[in-house]
């Protein structure tokens, strides 16, 4: 019998080929889009789940009150280890203190790698369940050791084993390696962990660690912790136990802003980053929310238009049930039958859509920027496709069965037959249904890309045009500036040099304790503090709005401010060039005023910040290349004159506006795979309304025969055909329009700097929406006008 | 003389062989005149009133209405003509389903252009003509076959055309009811009306002012 339905099925398919070939394909591309999203969602859902004690790594963060406001850091003082040891041992199975990672130069005899690494306990190892692949868990414990990623040990010794090989850290301090683990994957925090040093060293290494650690110093914060609670403690009572840990140590004076403890769980690294007002907010999870349920969505339109299409095509099979019925087969078998069709056809647009993720899930990762691989071999990927394909083919089967199953025999052989007004007005109702979500997703892009729009054109405060910067990642440049500065002048490659604390493209450091004439009691102050050469505003092109830059002219501009006009509104100063304020026991004076420089997210306010000179406290050199000059002979200049005072240092750099422009990175993301959806999601609406259009056209066939002979234009019959999807386009935007505004408007909410949701917005989508439905109705419309009326009514 | 075909070939190419339709037919029509098409099953009466009715072409020869050539006349052009001039009355009704009797009456008004007051009153005057003015809301569905052919004939009639081309109109309704519609087309053929109608029955031939016979697409008397 399964052999008979399956041979019937396959004839259909094949004499039917336009409506296979509509049916199948808009299946297939809804399959295809499910797949995707679904590897998509459960790379996300995974993510950081390859340790195997996940569940109970934290990272240890601290929550503080400002002004009435809370916020969270992750940086917290060099003692807080020891004393979490000591006072809370039962807790923890592992506490790792840990540097912040950052670039590292690391050489081998005649090889040199910046590397990203960092200082940790040597619990991680055992913490994390990293797999080593030379030495254990245990190998971190000499000072003088590091741990290599299974690349960086490549990339140095090739094949061979490494152990007790000699690495020199940051030009200065030489290791042994003792031990080698396999690269974390793609989908894992630490994913650029490249080695690890030994906990010990970084007080070894750096005199600021060293004094933190022998005066026991805790309110100095730069360190980070990470703990693996012990089994079967709760986090909520771990926390309890811990909150006051930093606040106990601090005097009085050092904690006005209340700092309590609080434990990050591991599964909310990545998919919970985002904080608000001191608690948990969002984050990536609202994106895999957002895309799973456009992928349910995707899914649902595909199987709709199936069962749409299906029984459009009723009448035709209408004559085949009529008889099948008159030759005794009872309902349940042509149930049956048409389940196995439905069933060939879904298997079918399953194979073609594994085929087409295949070739493009290379595409696909490079768009969503992940390593995703095809789960051939997985076992459960196959049993769940097996599932999704049943239930998909019952989905969309079982109305096309049933309805087509309970025809009456003599009225379809009478050719009586007709289809009632109830299925087309289902058949209106998934239409709207199909263009909302059509409408809601094109308004969502757009919205999307005048962020992206909205933000890029935010203006910089500087010139980042020709700026590159470099990472003092060694000692090897320390008072060397001002040599090096007039040698690069000399050469003419650059235009200026300067140096400063933090990259152009970030604050690294934030302080407070600022006191003014008119600042009210209680004000807890924290500004951005930018330690810079003398030359820094002249190499960026900073812009001046009150006062001078600094001046080696004035021996007094080695204490003097210049203020951002954030820092001015922050501070409430009213004329503030001339305005002294005490910080650190030492009087400032503001010699001048610049306009704000974005240099944190482009989507936040920005930072009230204060520059001050300092040289000995500068982490990297910015140059200003000579216009005048090609880019790749000024670099290879520069290149030339650095390696002469910095002879083992590789030379890396990176143009500012590069860097600055990996902040749209994430979003962008987002713009393009939300454009790429809506795009699919509205060929998929666009092959549902081309079923009902041929549905509709069909049923009316005699009608329009009559209205052509008694003197309707084909203009007249397509009006009258198009109007009533116009209709039905108009209900979806009205529909979509206030639920896209909602979900516009809320997106935005994430970004404090911000773009608005315009009217215009919606027009475009109306009219887009509209457009495209004239041109897939027409198609169906014109044929059926054209038609010689003669053909359709000879047919009754 | 209203219209006129001189050696009119249609035909279908069926595996190699040429079938005629209609072959070398030579006939006229003049105003107020009543003729009735009559012959077998297949001899090419229904093909002859769609190629009247222009709603059907042919392969050779030449037909003229009103003097114009339709032969040469493009396809806009055409259907301009009939829309003018022809009115179809057919055996099956062809009313459409969704719209009233009003409403059916009133589309190919229109699509004529016409406006809303002109319809009003023309619709109006049918209703009236017809003694269907009670029946004006109700669908086709509640009205029986006779009733239905007169909402199909007051419908070719509204827009006064010069040609009523009407195919079996009697072939789905009761002795009484095709002889009440008979009646009605011998008193608008009186009032002026060309009528040209397909028919099986010699009874409805004998209400015409002349019969011709077709078998196998040729007239064989005339």
């Amino acid at each position: 019998m399964i052999k008979n339905y399956l041979k019937i099925a396959w004839r259909n398919l094949l004499r039917n080929k336009g409506y296979t070939l509509i049916n199948i394909g808009g299946l297939c591309l809804g399959m295809t889009i499910v797949l995707l999203i679904g590897l998509w969602v459960q790379d996300e859902l995974t993510f950081d789940k390859n340790h195997e004690n996940y569940k109970d790594i934290s990272q240890v963060l601290v929550r503080k009150s400002r002004n009435g406001k809370k916020v969270v850091r992750y940086s917290l003082p060099y003692p807080l280890g020891s004393e979490l040891r000591l006072k809370h041992a039962e807790d923890f199975e592992h506490i790792v203190m840990s540097s912040f990672h950052g670039d590292n130069i690391l050489a081998s005899e005649d090889k040199v790698f910046t590397r990203n690494g960092g200082f940790m306990e040597p619990g991680v190892l055992s913490m994390l369940s990293l797999n080593m692949i030379h030495g254990d868990w245990e190998c971190l414990n000499d000072p003088y050791a590091v741990v290599l990623s299974e690349s960086t040990s490549e990339s140095f010794f090739g094949k061979a084993n490494p152990l007790g090989k000699t690495i020199k850290i940051g030009n200065k301090i030489d290791v042994l390696v003792t031990g080698v683990y396999k690269d974390l994957p793609h989908n894992s925090t630490f994913k650029n962990l490249e080695f690890i040093l030994p906990w010990d060293l970084y007080a070894i290494a750096f005199s600021w660690v060293k004094y933190a650690r022998d005066n026991n110093v805790w309110d100095n914060n730069s360190y980070q912790v990470f703990v693996q609670t012990a089994k079967g403690k709760s986090l909520a009572a771990v926390t309890n136990n811990i909150e006051k840990t930093v606040f106990n140590n601090l005097s009085e004076d050092d904690r006005p802003d209340n700092p309590k403890l609080l434990l990050n769980p591991m599964e909310d690294w990545h998919l919970r980053s985002g904080w608000r007002d001191g608690f948990k907010s969002g984050g990536f999870i609202q994106y895999v929310w957002l895309f799973g349920i456009i992928g349910l969505f995707v899914m649902l339109l595909a199987c709709i238009n199936f069962m749409n299409l299906s029984t459009a095509q009723s009448e035709k099979r209408a004559k085949e049930v009529g008889i099948r019925k008159t030759i005794g087969s009872s309902k349940k078998q042509l149930i049956n039958q048409f389940l196995v069709e439905s069933f060939l056809m879904v298997s079918l647009a399953f194979l073609f859509a594994v085929l087409i993720v295949f070739l493009v899930i290379p595409s696909f990762n490079l768009l969503a920027d992940k390593e995703i691989v095809f789960p051939f071999n997985n076992g459960q990927f196959w049993f769940i496709s097996f599932l999704f394909i049943v239930i998909t083919s019952l989905l969309a089967g079982s109305y096309p069965a049933l309805y087509l199953s309970s025809f009456r025999p003599v009225s379809v052989l009478k050719g009586a037959f007709k289809t009632g007004k109830s299925t087309t007005t289902f058949r209106r109702v998934l239409v709207v249904m199909q263009f909302t979500v059509s409408v809601i997703l094109i308004i969502g892009t757009v919205v999307v890309h005048k962020q992206i729009h909205y933000v890029k054109s935010r203006p910089m405060g500087y010139d980042m045009n020709g700026v590159i910067m470099i990472g003092k990642n060694t000692e090897d440049y320390e008072g060397k500036y001002n040599i090096m500065r007039s040698e690069l002048l000399n050469s003419g490659a650059v235009v200026e040099m300067a140096e400063s604390s933090s990259p152009l493209t970030d604050v690294w450091s934030t302080t407070g304790g600022f006191e003014w004439e008119g600042k009210s009691a209680g004000f807890i102050t924290n500004l951005a503090t930018i330690s810079i050469s003398h030359d820094y505003g002249k190499t960026i092109g900073w812009d001046l709005v009150e006062g001078r830059d600094f001046s080696r002219d004035f021996a007094t501009d080695s204490t003097a401010f210049v203020l951002n006009e954030s820092a001015v509104k922050y501070m409430g100063l009213k004329d503030p060039v001339g305005k002294i304020i005490r910080w650190n026991n030492q009087e400032h004076e503001v010699i001048g005023v610049v306009k704000d420089i974005l240099a944190t997210s482009p989507f936040e306010p920005i930072m009230q910040t204060v520059y001050l000179i300092k040289y000995s406290n500068t982490n990297w050199i910015e140059l200003k290349l000579n216009p005048n000059q090609s880019v790749s002979s000024a670099l290879s200049t520069v290149k030339n004159v650095m390696a002469k005072h910095a002879p083992n240092v590789p030379f890396d750099y990176q143009f500012v506006d590069d860097t600055f422009a990996k902040k749209f990175e994430a979003i962008e993301r987002i713009g393009k795979l939300s454009t790429i959806f809506s795009m699919l999601a509205i060929f998929i609406s666009c092959l549902g309304l081309f079923g009902l259009a041929s549905f509709i056209a069909e049923k009316r066939t005699k009608e329009i025969g009559i209205r052509k002979v008694i003197g309707a234009s084909v203009f007249d019959i397509w009006e009258l055909l198009s109007k009533d999807f116009i209709k039905l386009v108009v209900v979806a935007i009205i529909i979509a329009t206030p639920l896209a505004y909602y979900g516009g408007i809320n997106w935005l909410n994430n970004y404090t700097y911000r773009t608005d949701v315009s009217w215009w917005v919606f027009v475009i989508a109306s009219l887009g929406a509209v457009g495209i439905t004239l041109i897939t109705v027409s198609f169906q419309a014109l044929k059926t006008a054209f038609t010689n009326p003669i053909k359709s009514l000879r047919t009754e | 003389m209203i219209l006129q075909l001189k050696n009119l070939f249609k035909w279908v190419n069926s595996g190699g062989n040429r079938v005629f339709l209609l072959n070398d037919i030579d006939f006229t029509v003049e105003e107020g005149e009543f003729i009735s098409i009559m012959g077998p099953s297949g001899s090419g009466k229904t093909t002859l009133l769609n190629v009247i009715g222009m709603l059907d072409d042919f392969n050779e020869g030449e037909y003229n209405f009103l003097g114009e050539p339709v032969h040469n006349l493009k396809e806009k052009h055409r259907s301009n003509l009939y829309k003018e001039y022809i009115g179809f009355v057919f055996q099956s009704y062809h009313l459409i389903d969704e719209l009233t009797v009003y409403e059916n009456i009133e589309t190919p008004l229109l699509y004529k252009k016409h406006s809303r007051s002109e319809r009003k009153a023309m619709v109006a005057d049918m209703l009236d003509r017809f003694n269907i003015v009670g029946k004006k809301d109700l669908f086709p569905s509640q009205l029986s076959g006779g009733q239905q052919q007169l909402v199909g004939i007051a419908r070719a009639l509204v827009s006064s055309p010069k040609l009523i081309l009407a195919d079996e109109p009697t072939g789905n309704l009761n002795s009484t009811q095709g002889e009440e519609i008979m009646q009605l087309f011998k008193k608008l053929n009186e009032e002026g009306v060309t009528i040209v109608q397909v028919t099986h029955s010699e009874n409805n031939a004998a209400h015409g002012s002349r019969t011709i016979r077709l078998k196998d697409g040729l007239i064989v008397n005339n």
